[in-house]
């Protein structure tokens, strides 16, 4: 298990990261990056409450095998599906 | 509460939990099931014996027939027919005592009961569903279905929810079986060697696991559509797309996930009927696992006459063809185990091989179907009808030879052999007089009874065979009951050449299962006493079984085994418990809940009426919506909001004395894990449950996405006024999960006063996120912005919607937990429970921290 003083960081990166993201769309960086700026931060604030809130880092691989199967069936739905009416 | 009354008394079957109890309840139900939808089916038979129909039902009441006999028959019988022999069998199969969450299993068997006892209270109410059991968009919203059709609402909408309330327990019967197969395998039963119904199980609760989330998202949407008139298949801006890419991404891999364990039953009897192991084994397994992989990548055959591009057309006609690959490898198995093997023809036998039979035909029948050019052709006429049944029936076929197979095993009695033989040539028969016209009448267009004059003779024979067909149950049922009363006694094992590990124990097999603990630490099975000193000792009397058929001797799998009680475990305290009231409990309040929110319509549409009529009122309502029609459902029916609130109490009271319950379900000390050790059984169980509300969020989410490329990604602006509140509420979630797992850590410390705190904090931050989402959703309404606005407005609300429902469920579990360490000092020993409450409060945060930037900044 995880020390309290390495979830106090983790939540602290949260905490700036989820400002990032609105920072992104406060000051003009242009639609696209915008958008693919605050993507990649959402993904990282899962990552990490996923990884060490959740301790996925502890936790036997096959779990968050499981877990990246799960999402990658979304992906593959919203991305097909969203293909299919291109 | 582990005393479990006599099999005679009926409190027996309410309270009991043991996988064995369960999976007869399961089998049983499943069968009345299977009586139903065949005289459904038989009535809409009987009404097509003339074109244009005899007159025996009217258009809308065919079209009610034709759609329920669909649904029971694909939901509520052929899964949960394999569900009982999946509860009965997989256990044994595998050497565990029972499955490895009990209660819940019974609350999965309650659930789907009385989700199956809702469907047909819907003929009642007005009218069940009628629009085909595809539930195609956009005629599944009310507004689409005008005239007659509107006062059945409350009737298509007890449809709807009764298919999603059946989705909630096979949802935790997925969770459940995951556990059991993954972790209480027996010392030495690696996953090759697992029986091949355990290992076609193991295979179908995995593509459950998935598809059925993505149809349980589908009917959340389409629930709250009927309900609360949102929009999401309302429009005509891609909404009859969104449901069929839903529907069939959950619809393509149910084919198999209905197939699989029949296929599964005819490994098992094909090795004990031609006593040879299957031909090729690890390629079979090898070839479902790649069958269960790609039953995700073909759903877009079912959608080649849609608008959907060409290319992604001819995409998905190539995987559809190359899924017949592997179960050419999987029939041919099959038939050079007959050719390797010495066949006995018993009644088990030969339904195992009419289902491949009839599968090889439904295979080439579909392969025409998976071609563009021929879909074109075929879409939508008996060719598809007859192709639909060869397969599914051809599974049909298999399960009725796996009642007969394990009939000496579950009852303790044997059936009468010729009469089997007399059932199965009445069954062919009947069947094949049945289905086979209907690929000669490819060209009547299905769901209609105006079919051509020329046509007649096909379909007087078809209603023929579905009435011989129809009989060849009565001979089945006559022969079982004929069994239990006079049948003689079954021995342990009445098949010289079965070698799985159910043959080994008695007929029926003891409450415990085994005689001591069962292990193939040696290559075959034994039974070792269990001792806490030597957890490995000697094996006792334990039968010879291999973990699977192979060539076996004739006297290679008697068992001299008798029935131990489970009194004999040598560790104090694990004794098991099997009785519990509450699933029974929480499955009536369901039910209850769930009746009264099938007329909540009326309710919601009174309460808006005002807000309704203004805006439809304004230009930009849909041409497709009329006012009267809508403002017709008002009518405030105290009787539906009476059995919704109160449905809503009695299932938070039993929820409430479902945690309380001591109930001790031992985990298993010596198991096979692979590749899921290291963590505890419920952890397990919260991880795969979190992942099908991963496909849950994401298949809501993703038809946010899906309809915003549909309208232009740049049309849709963000919903909500304030980003500011949006990002207020993401720091209230990341603190709440800090607090959450700062629970965690005083709980590990057993720190009670600093246990309540972090655990009192994060349901305080829970309640101020409901707080802000409720100031935001306020704003939104004094604007005159509502759920049902437009399809934006609809997709903001019940996506956030939806997350806010999350919030509350873990505010409760959050707030009984307090209760529990206030009252009774919980957790501070084990502190595992607030790990697991920790797991799903995170969860819940991962989405808000994508919904976010979505909702709010996008």
């Amino acid at each position: 298990m995880t020390s309290v003083k390495t979830y106090t960081i983790i939540y602290v990166i949260l905490l700036a990261l989820g400002t990032g993201k609105f920072l992104f769309f406060t000051f003009d960086f242009g639609y696209a990056t915008a958008m693919g700026g605050t993507m990649l931060l959402a993904v990282i604030k899962s990552l990490l409450i996923a990884g060490y809130y959740q301790h996925l880092v502890d936790e036997p691989r096959s779990i968050s095998y499981m877990m990246l199967v799960a999402v990658f069936m979304v992906f593959l739905l919203v991305i097909a599906a969203g293909y299919s009416i291109q | 509460m582990s005393d479990l009354p006599p099999k005679r008394s009926l409190k027996r079957w309410l309270v009991t939990t043991n996988h064995k109890d369960v999976g007869i309840l399961y089998l049983t139900t499943s069968l009345v099931f299977l009586l139903l939808g065949g005289i459904l089916a038989l009535i809409f038979r009987a009404h097509l014996w003339e074109s244009g129909g005899t007159g025996l039902l009217s258009g809308n009441e065919f079209n009610q027939s034709v759609t329920t006999h669909g649904l029971v028959m694909v939901f509520w019988f052929l899964s949960p027919i394999a569900t009982g022999f999946a509860n009965y069998l997989v256990p044994l199969q595998i050497g565990a005592k029972d499955l490895a969450f009990p209660r819940l299993n019974a609350l999965s068997y309650w659930l789907y009961l009385f989700s199956g006892v809702l469907l047909f209270i819907s003929f009642f109410q007005g009218g069940s569903w009628s629009g085909g059991w595809t539930i195609y968009a956009p005629l599944n919203v009310p507004m689409y279905t005008p005239g007659a059709v509107i006062e059945a609402s409350v009737g298509g909408t007890m449809a709807i929810i009764a298919l999603m309330m059946f989705v909630i327990s096979i949802t935790m019967g997925t969770i459940n079986f995951l556990t059991t197969i993954h972790r209480q395998r027996a010392e030495g039963l690696g996953l090759w060697n697992m029986p091949l119904f355990t290992w076609s199980w193991l295979l179908t609760v995995w593509m459950m696991l998935f598809a059925f989330a993505a149809l349980f998202a589908a009917l959340i949407m389409l629930t709250i559509d009927r309900v609360m008139l949102t929009q999401y298949f309302a429009t005509d801006q891609g909404s009859g797309l969104l449901w069929a890419h839903l529907f069939w991404f959950f619809g393509h891999p149910e084919v198999y996930i209905v197939f699989f364990p029949a296929l599964g039953i005819m490994f098992e009897t094909f090795q004990t009927f031609c006593g040879r192991r299957l031909v090729g084994r690890k390629w079979v397994i090898i070839s479902m696992i790649l069958v269960a992989v790609q039953s995700f990548l073909v759903w877009m055959h079912h959608m080649f006459l849609t608008t959907i591009n060409l290319e992604v057309k001819t995409l998905f006609m190539a995987t559809t063809i190359g899924i017949s690959l592997p179960f050419d490898l999987m029939v041919f198995a099959l038939i050079y185990t007959m050719v390797k093997g010495r066949v006995r023809f018993t009644t088990p036998f030969l339904f195992s091989l009419g289902a491949l039979v009839l599968f090889i035909l439904g295979g080439i029948t579909g392969v025409f179907l998976g071609a563009v050019v021929l879909d074109y052709e075929f879409r939508g006429t008996y060719w598809v009808v007859a192709h639909f049944h060869y397969v599914m029936v051809s599974g049909v076929t298999a399960l009725v030879g796996g009642l007969y197979y394990w009939w000496p095993k579950i009852s303790g009695r044997m059936y009468h052999e010729f009469t089997g033989k007399l059932h199965f040539a009445a069954y062919f028969i009947g069947f094949n007089l049945l289905y086979f016209p209907m690929f000669l009448t490819w060209e009547t267009p299905r769901r209609v009874f105006h079919y051509s004059g020329g046509d007649l003779i096909w379909h007087q024979m078809a209603t023929i065979g579905a009435f011989v067909f129809g009989f060849s149950f009565l001979i089945m049922f006559a022969n079982f009951a004929w069994s239990l009363i006079w049948g003689p006694k079954a021995p342990d094992n009445p098949w010289k050449y079965s070698r799985t590990a159910e043959w080994a124990i008695p007929s029926p097999p003891p409450l415990d299962n085994w005689p001591g603990r069962p292990s193939y630490a040696s290559g075959t099975l034994e039974f070792v006493e269990e001792t806490s000193a030597h957890p490995a000792g000697a094996a006792t009397d334990g039968g010879t079984a291999a973990t699977d058929g192979g060539t076996a001797t004739v006297d290679a799998t008697v068992s001299e085994s008798t029935g131990a009680s489970g009194d004999e475990h040598a560790h104090e305290g694990e004794h098991a418990d099997h009785a519990s009231i509450w699933p029974f409990m929480i499955g009536l309040g369901t039910f209850i809940m769930f009746l009264g929110m099938s007329g909540m319509t009326g309710v919601v549409v009174e309460l808006m009426s005002d807000q309704i009529a203004a805006h439809l009122g304004t230009e930009d309502v849909s041409s497709n919506v009329n006012a009267d029609q809508i403002l017709g459902f008002a009518d405030m029916n105290y009787v539906y909001l009476t059995f919704f609130l109160g449905g809503i109490g009695f299932l938070s009271y039993s929820l409430f004395m479902f945690g309380k319950e001591q109930f001790n379900a031992p985990e298993m000390e010596v198991a096979e894990r692979w590749p899921f050790e290291g963590v505890g059984n419920t952890k397990f169980g919260v991880w795969v449950f979190l992942a099908s509300d991963v496909i849950v969020f994401g298949a809501v989410i993703g038809a946010y996405l899906f309809m915003r490329i549909w309208a232009g990604w740049f049309t849709f602006e963000p919903i909500p006024d304030y980003t500011w509140a949006g990002l207020l509420n993401t720091y209230i979630l990341l603190t709440s999960s800090f607090t959450v797992i700062l629970a965690l850590v005083m709980a590990e410390r057993s720190n009670k006063k600093g246990l309540m705190a972090c655990l009192g904090a994060t349901i305080m931050l829970g309640l101020a996120f409901m707080a802000v989402k409720a100031w935001e959703w306020g704003g939104k309404f004094a604007q005159g912005d509502y759920w049902f606005s437009g399809l934006e407005y609809s997709l903001y609300y019940v996506t956030t919607g939806l997350h806010a429902l999350h919030v509350i469920f873990g505010l409760l579990v959050g707030g009984f937990m307090l209760y529990r360490i206030y009252t009774i000092d919980a957790y501070l020993e084990d502190e595992r429970p607030v790990e697991f409450f920790g797991l799903y409060w995170h969860f819940v945060d991962i989405v808000w921290v994508i919904l976010f930037p979505l909702f709010y900044l996008m």
